[in-house]
């Protein structure tokens, strides 16, 4: 059998967890109740969206990135980065060649990749250092010396991308990735800077009727199983299961200010909150 | 959200402007898939069940795997084991994240691969971290006999939290599975110490049922107390585009995993 290491220096939840089977529910159900330690409480973690601001080029990615420097004296940033117009390229020449699912998050991190190196470029004079997943160890030290860091927001799944249940597009991408980010870290908030003020009952792109939606519960938004999102639908589903993220924020990164607003903890644009986390309202 | 306002810079594609989030365009996107390597096997050796053991369970199951390459292909994923466990529950009790522990975790199944690769090393078998998966398996297999792989996919600290509790959900069995249905491997192979699926654990309980074969879906559906693979594997299954199958087999039986790679009957076999 197995040797188990010495049981008296384990915890009584240890003792279970080298002895019986990780998936069994009881033993999961028991790692429920020890602490939960935020690792970087103080960053905000704040996602530039690819098709929404990086493929506008200097005209919306200026402003983002002035604002971006105008907050570093005041908030701590890991701004990652969407992939955008030519990830939509690559993924639609990559699904006609048969090519599976892992495959294409392969490509769509390189596209993310590139976006991250492009605003890096315009904010290195500010002493702003791009991180891949592997060097993510020192990130605190970039945080507290510099006050943000760059990283590309895929999430580094490459060929162990999971398929959807439909279709044949990767379901978690750098929405996903850069959610995760802020909930490992337990960060202070999770910020989407995109084209739009937030979330609105329609397309407001295409419906001038549509309304829009300042806050409303993750809970809710999954009821009405929308055709259409403002961000990823992995995101809704794993924010369920957060134990540090209660809420997301949606801001319109082509609006001076607003992004500078959330920082500072403003209800600007649109606030997607989990209603049955400890402190949710319905 | 749909983009149709001036100003971004479009590569010209069938997803072009289009919102990836829209349920009609990604039901648009379901078409054939390619396997990428349709001959190769991916062979699961256990952490607990079967590397915890040392020799007297592994080196008859490298035998047996060595023995095989000739005729299929196999790479070999490895599981942790129970210095998995052991970090797992210092970190729960210093309140790490599902995501940090994730990353801890994967560093003891690197170290089981990493000593099977050497175990292996005399028969041209080659430890491949993930980016080397990604570039080089193809390559390697080609020049080199086999490969032995970390199970544990690399999710790192971009592991998803569980419903319920915070071990990591992708395991070994998941990263194993993944990798085979990425290349749309010819089989699946689990080896573990058990003949396979029972309805109740055979260890605690003498008139507990084998299930010889089942879907994944039903599996899901029984609500098992518990399995002995990730309950995530069950889910992946019901996705499959390539791979439709995984099969469980006892690696301290010799010949179970030759029988499994030659399409045999034995073990349990899950599929979509």
């Amino acid at each position: 059998m197995p040797q188990a290491p010495d049981n008296a220096m384990l915890t009584e939840l240890g003792k279970r967890l080298v002895s019986g089977s990780l998936s069994d529910a009881a033993i999961q159900k028991a790692t429920e109740a020890t602490p939960s330690h935020a690792i970087l409480p103080w960053v905000n973690v704040v996602k530039i969206g690819g098709q929404s601001i990086m493929d506008r080029g200097r005209s919306a990615v200026g402003p983002v990135v002035d604002e971006i420097v105008a907050n570093l004296p005041h908030h701590k940033m890991i701004l990652g980065t969407g992939a955008g117009t030519r990830a939509r390229h690559v993924y639609s020449l990559a699904i006609d060649l048969g090519l599976p699912i892992g495959v294409l998050t392969v490509l769509g991190t390189a596209v993310a990749w590139q976006n991250a190196q492009m605003l890096q470029y315009m904010l290195a004079q500010h002493g702003i250092a791009f991180l891949e997943p592997e060097g993510f160890a020192s990130l605190p030290h970039y945080l507290m010396e510099r006050g943000a860091v760059i990283c590309q927001g895929m999430p580094p799944y490459k060929l162990w991308e999971a398929n959807p249940e439909v279709g044949r597009i990767p379901p978690q991408r750098t929405d996903t990735g850069c959610f995760l980010i802020a909930e490992v870290f337990g960060a202070r908030r999770m910020i989407y800077v995109k084209d739009e003020d937030g979330l609105y009952t329609a397309d407001p792109k295409k419906d001038r009727n549509a309304t829009h939606i300042p806050r409303i519960s993750v809970q809710e938004l999954l009821a009405r199983d929308l055709d259409d999102l403002v961000v990823e639908r992995a995101v809704l589903e794993m924010m369920l299961n957060a134990r540090h993220i209660r809420e997301i924020q949606f801001v319109n990164g082509l609006k001076p200010g607003q992004l500078t607003a959330a920082l500072d903890g403003e209800p600007v644009g649109t606030i997607i909150f989990n209603a049955a986390a400890p402190g949710g309202t319905a | 959200m749909n983009d149709t306002s001036p100003g971004a810079q479009h590569v010209v594609s069938r997803l072009m402007r289009e919102s990836l989030m829209d349920k009609a365009l990604i039901a648009g996107t379901e078409s054939t898939v390619r396997a990428i390597l349709p001959t190769l096997n991916v062979v699961q050796i256990g952490g607990l069940s079967i590397m915890d053991r040392g020799h007297s369970a592994v080196l008859p199951l490298l035998d047996e795997i060595v023995a095989n390459q000739g005729e299929h292909t196999q790479v070999v994923g490895v599981g942790p084991g129970v210095r998995a466990r052991h970090i797992l529950s210092v970190g729960l009790d210093l309140g790490l994240p599902t995501g940090a522990l994730a990353t801890l975790a994967a560093k003891s199944s690197a170290q089981n691969a990493y000593m099977v690769s050497c175990l292996l090393a005399n028969h041209g078998f080659v430890y491949l971290e993930a980016p080397f998966i990604v570039q080089l398996l193809p390559a390697m297999l080609a020049a080199a006999r086999g490969a032995v792989f970390n199970g544990i996919p690399p999710y790192d600290l971009w592991e998803h939290p569980p419903a319920v509790g915070k071990i990591p959900p992708h395991g070994s069995d998941a990263g194993s599975y993944l990798v085979g249905e990425v290349f749309g491997a010819r089989s699946i192979i689990l080896v573990k110490d058990v003949d396979g699926l029972y309805d109740a654990d055979p260890k605690t309980n003498p008139g507990a049922k084998f299930i010889p074969e089942i879907g994944a879906a039903e599996l899901i559906r029984m609500q098992l107390p518990t399995l002995p693979i990730e309950p995530v594997v069950l889910e992946l299954l019901t996705r499959a585009k390539l791979a439709k199958s995984i099969r469980i087999v006892n690696g301290l039986v010799p010949g179970n995993l030759t029988r499994a790679l030659a399409g045999e009957p034995v073990g349990t076999l899950i599929h979509a």
